[in-house]
């Protein structure tokens, strides 16, 4: 007979065994690996110096963060009057709305960006609209540039915020609403003064996961900025098969990481913080 | 009254304005994947909104592709074993963390659930890297799966420990002491109750493996290549419209998945 202790381990094993080797160890090796470099011995921070002195690395990690903010900005504007506009709706029109809301989650990262190839190439429709209003002269490329990148992310993101959002207007029971009209609020008042304040624990949870995921993502920026908009997600993949220069690589992956986990941490900080003022 | 007509009106232009903001909204959300589904059956050479004339023509192209064909295989059949895998490795370490009190139960969570935690790109970069000290990284099918498991394991542990952790702890005590063995009561009774969590693990394993990119573009080789990855390496190099054709089979099968999900667990995993 085993122990309780003994089970549990056996239990655990499998699973902790094969991430730990497949994703816990290699991370480490290769985060650590930035400290390295093929032309020094021991330990440097010649990998670090390189990427602060390349014009290429400062501006992905500004990009990174500059379209990570404007996609949650987005995500924010478009998300408000879906959530409120799903939670207004009947119950059979929200059973309409919420597969159409939770079926792009599910839809592969590529099949997303291609949609937004097809917009917006030269004679896609975005143009073929923009050229028939008279608007523009001759196709704008937009296509390869931090305005689809930031398009397609937004669009990747925004169920994310919506379903953040409607977690929290959902509690709020919408007589809240009726009451602050039917003693004389106007819909703008009641908009900035009930709505908006019951929605904040949404909407910090919303912002917090969209601005992470943005951060992370490899698919869309790759294949809507290509070479010409590289965040440091697609500065990795670069450094590691174009000049295979493995080390800068590293550091990358490292800066990426501290970001990343920076993230969390706030996250679960704030989740706290949120928590105990709403209890 | 004037104030109440000036009221009236602002409530129906803010109807009417947030109606339009939703559309809005929806259009940019659904626009870019309904427009690639109908350029898809376009009969033109070059992809063209709305299409000169409606053919199948790139399907028929589709079909001929040798890299199509063998992509999607390999993605279904990764999938397929990484889930399943997945599965079984995430039931089993639920039920320690659900139920056992052990010392080492933060270091066991900390360490199965660490991809979350980590940029996926950054995993799979981590990985390969690792597969070329080692002299593994040609190995492309089975580090793939390898690959994939780790991603999607920690999906499987916290779907299935928060439907264990639901549970009620004294059916298992009943199963027992009516003289049923630990194994059996596992069986029984400790499946069958976490089996939502279970279903929801496995789709959301499913579909991160069958879709994932920034991960199986560091272990994809000319052994083994899954179809996202090969697809997007085609829209890099060629503007025809065979990934339109690729891009509606692949809604097809996510449209069956969601339709299988809507049915069993409820759309609310996603959430």
């Amino acid at each position: 007979m085993l122990s309780a202790t003994q089970r549990n381990w056996a239990l655990s094993l499998p699973a902790f065994v094969i991430v730990g080797l497949l994703a816990v160890v290699p991370a480490v090796m290769m985060l650590a690996s930035a400290f390295t470099s093929p032309d020094i011995e021991g330990f440097t921070l010649a990998n670090f110096e390189k990427l602060w002195n390349s014009k290429l690395a400062f501006q992905a990690f500004w990009r990174t963060i500059r379209v990570a903010i404007i996609v949650t900005l987005i995500t924010i504007v478009l998300g408000y009057p879906l959530a409120i506009g799903f939670l207004r709706a009947g119950p059979r029109m929200q059973s309409i709305l919420l597969p159409m809301l939770v079926f792009p989650l599910m839809v592969s990262v590529v099949v997303r960006a291609y949609g937004w190839i097809v917009v917006l190439s030269p004679s896609g429709i975005f143009n073929q609209v923009l050229l028939g209003l008279g608007i523009v002269a001759s196709p704008v490329d937009l296509l390869y540039s931090e305005t689809a990148v930031i398009l397609g992310e937004s669009q990747l993101l925004l169920p994310y915020m919506v379903l953040s959002l409607m977690a929290s207007l959902q509690k709020a029971e919408s007589n809240l609403e009726e009451a602050s009209m039917s003693l004389g609020a106007n819909p703008v008042t009641t908009f900035f003064r009930i709505v908006i304040p019951i929605s904040v624990p949404g909407l910090l949870t919303g912002t917090l996961l969209v601005f992470a995921l943005a951060l992370t993502a490899f698919a869309t920026p790759l294949l809507l900025g290509g070479g010409r908009a590289p965040l440091l997600t697609t500065l990795i993949y670069s450094f590691a098969f174009t000049t295979f220069d493995w080390s800068a690589a590293a550091a990358v992956g490292l800066v990426l990481v501290i970001l990343a986990l920076a993230f969390v941490w706030l996250q679960r900080w704030v989740g706290q913080k949120v928590m105990k003022s709403y209890e | 009254m004037s104030s109440s007509r000036a009221e009236n009106a602002l409530l129906v232009a803010g109807k009417t304005l947030s109606v339009a903001m939703m559309v809005a909204g929806f259009l940019f959300l659904l626009g870019p994947i309904v427009i690639v589904v109908i350029s898809s059956f376009t009969s033109a050479s070059y992809l063209t909104f709305p299409p000169p004339e409606f053919s199948l023509r790139w399907y028929y192209e589709v079909f001929s592709l040798s890299w199509f064909s063998r992509s999607i295989v390999t993605s279904f059949v990764i999938a397929i074993i990484a889930t399943a895998i997945s599965a079984v490795l995430g039931i089993l370490v639920a039920r320690a963390l659900a139920r056992g009190t052990f010392r080492a139960k933060a270091i066991v969570e900390f360490v199965v659930l660490t991809p979350l935690l980590l940029p996926i790109v950054v995993l799979g970069f981590g990985l390969f890297n690792l597969l070329v000290t080692l002299a593994l990284e040609g190995h492309n099918f089975v580090n793939l799966i390898g690959g994939h498991i780790m991603i999607t394991v920690p999906f499987v542990v916290r779907s299935v420990w928060s439907a264990m952790a639901g549970t009620d702890i004294t059916l298992e005590e009943a199963s027992l002491g009516l003289g049923a063995t630990p194994f059996e009561t596992f069986r029984n009774v400790v499946l069958p109750m976490a089996r939502p969590g279970i279903i929801s693990g496995g789709i959301l394993a499913f579909t991160m493996s069958f879709n994932d990119v920034s991960l199986s573009i560091f272990l994809t080789g000319p052994r083994a290549s899954t179809l996202p990855v090969e697809m997007m390496a085609h829209i890099e190099y060629s503007a025809d419209p065979t990934p339109a054709a690729i891009s509606t089979i692949m809604l097809a099968i996510t449209l069956i998945i969601f339709a299988v999900t809507s049915r069993t667990v409820g759309l609310k995993i996603f959430a």
